[in-house]
């Protein structure tokens, strides 16, 4: 099998690149891995991985700054059904559009927009609601699915944003993680998933969930 | 629900981790990247490395212990010390760092926190402040760079606030008087930081027990705490940490995950 990392100039590229290969080197599973921003090598590739870090617009931009990408990303991921993984902004691509800074338009793939977190009142211990939602967090699983496999809601994955999905569509939410309000955690459909937290910097749990991911067969 | 995060800190020097008191006084306590690895395992919930005399001696961070840790760590990775410009973050990031924090640059050119957050988004920015005591400054507490080497007159609480706005993500707050003492965090200059800020907080200096960790959480409202010397030396877990937190009523990540 072949993955591609999408570089288009964002995200923690060394970060994602390394947790993959580990995942693969550990599990001894037969892939190969190719971080690229080349049409071709993406076309070619049997699953695909958007990182994203930084904000909607700027990985908008850096996107379509490689010219025919977002097209061909679409037709990868929508019409030869290839499996896909979007990762913190590189989730966040996948919906309608963001209000970071200004209103940006996504993939149009999944329903809803990107909404800053509006926090009121205080935690457990009196604490006010910081913004970045920042630090390790569980998830609420929706439903049963093959990338959630031996994954319990006690375990924690690392988040650091501060737009969560607003969606009256409910199906796509696969997951969500609290933090004084119920914030999409791992939303998808088909063959595509998209994640807010980072699987690559969540320690073990974070490899289960990478490892779900590579052998999950949509 | 999001737990407060306990993250372990390694002073590097030379591509040797050290960690003296007040920063004087340096001893040898190892090699950076196995013990950034050792830390992920036993349940640390990030890890950052600063230079600390990277600025003094004006030497970069070293890309090649980043670079090696980063792969085989997978939490979170914060890098300061002799950051100062936007070719340094980008330098630190694709090494592998997640995070970049930065004092005394922030300091002597403070468009720079602007720059770096607008570039690589304010999840990555780290506004580093170490303060003292002093009490012609309006909240009390005052801004050094240089390892506290250095007075700048500007005040922690205005500093903080405008690190805010130009685009910091979360504000790693040293009081330079505890640090190293093992006495215990300032709760008093934490609680003033933490409260007048929306991002997070991560307090640090003076831990000396699990105990003190507990107290500037349940205390000063500190979203995540920091220790580097009570580790090395194995006077204290990360477990033992969490467990004395836990005990008190604050959530934090099981270690085995």
């Amino acid at each position: 099998m072949n993955l591609v990392i999408i570089d288009y100039g964002s995200g923690n590229l060394r970060s994602v690149e390394n947790a993959f290969r580990n995942s693969v080197k550990i599990n001894k599973l037969n892939f190969t891995i190719q971080v690229t921003n080349e049409l071709e090598l993406i076309s070619k590739a049997d699953h695909l991985v958007l990182p994203g870090v930084g904000s909607f617009p700027d990985c908008k931009k850096g996107l379509e700054d490689v010219k025919g990408l977002v097209k061909l990303l679409t037709n990868e991921v929508i019409n030869k059904r290839k499996k896909f993984l979007g990762i913190c902004v590189g989730m966040q691509l996948m919906v309608d559009f963001s209000l970071e800074k200004q209103r940006t338009e996504g993939f149009f793939w999944l329903d809803g927009y990107f909404k800053k977190i509006v926090q009121k009142g205080v935690d457990y211990l009196g604490r006010d609601y910081k913004i970045p939602h920042m630090g390790w967090n569980n998830l609420q699983f929706e439903y049963k699915h093959p990338i959630l496999e031996n994954i319990t809601e006690n375990e924690q994955f690392y988040f650091v944003h501060s737009f969560a999905l607003e969606s009256k569509n409910t199906n796509q939410i696969i997951a969500y993680t609290n933090y004084n309000q119920k914030i999409p955690a791992i939303i998808g459909k088909d063959n595509y998933i998209g994640v807010q937290f980072h699987p690559e910097k969540s320690s073990n749990s974070g490899q289960k969930f990478i490892y779900n991911w590579l052998k999950w067969c949509p | 629900m999001l737990s407060t995060r306990v993250i372990a800190c390694l002073d590097v020097h030379n591509g040797r981790t050290v960690k003296g008191i007040n920063f004087i006084n340096l001893k040898d306590a190892g090699d950076p990247v196995e013990q950034a690895k050792q830390y992920s395992t036993i349940g640390a919930d990030e890890i950052c490395f600063l230079d600390i005399s990277a600025t003094y001696e004006k030497r970069r961070a070293m890309f090649n212990v980043i670079s090696k840790t980063a792969e085989t760590c997978f939490v979170p990775l914060t890098v300061g010390g002799g950051v100062n410009d936007l070719s340094d973050f980008r330098d630190l990031l694709n090494s592998g760092a997640d995070k970049v924090s930065i004092n005394s640059s922030a300091v002597y050119n403070p468009k720079l926190i602007k720059q770096s957050s607008d570039k690589f988004g304010n999840q990555c920015v780290v506004l580093a402040i170490d303060a003292i005591e002093n009490i012609s400054m309006p909240s009390g507490y005052e801004v050094t760079t240089h390892g506290g080497r250095k007075k700048t007159n500007i005040d922690a609480l205005k500093w903080a606030k405008q690190g805010v706005r130009n685009g910091a993500g979360e504000i790693l707050l040293t009081s330079m008087k505890s640090d190293g003492t093992k006495k215990g965090y300032n709760l008093k200059l934490t609680n003033l930081i933490s409260k007048n800020v929306p991002i997070p907080v991560i307090a640090s200096g003076g831990a000396g027990s699990p105990k003190d960790m507990v107290e500037v959480v349940l205390k000063a409202g500190a979203s995540a705490v920091l220790a580097a010397s009570i580790f090395h030396y194995g006077i204290h877990t990360i477990k033992s940490v969490k467990n004395e937190m836990s005990k008190n009523g604050i959530f934090v990540r099981d270690c085995e995950n």
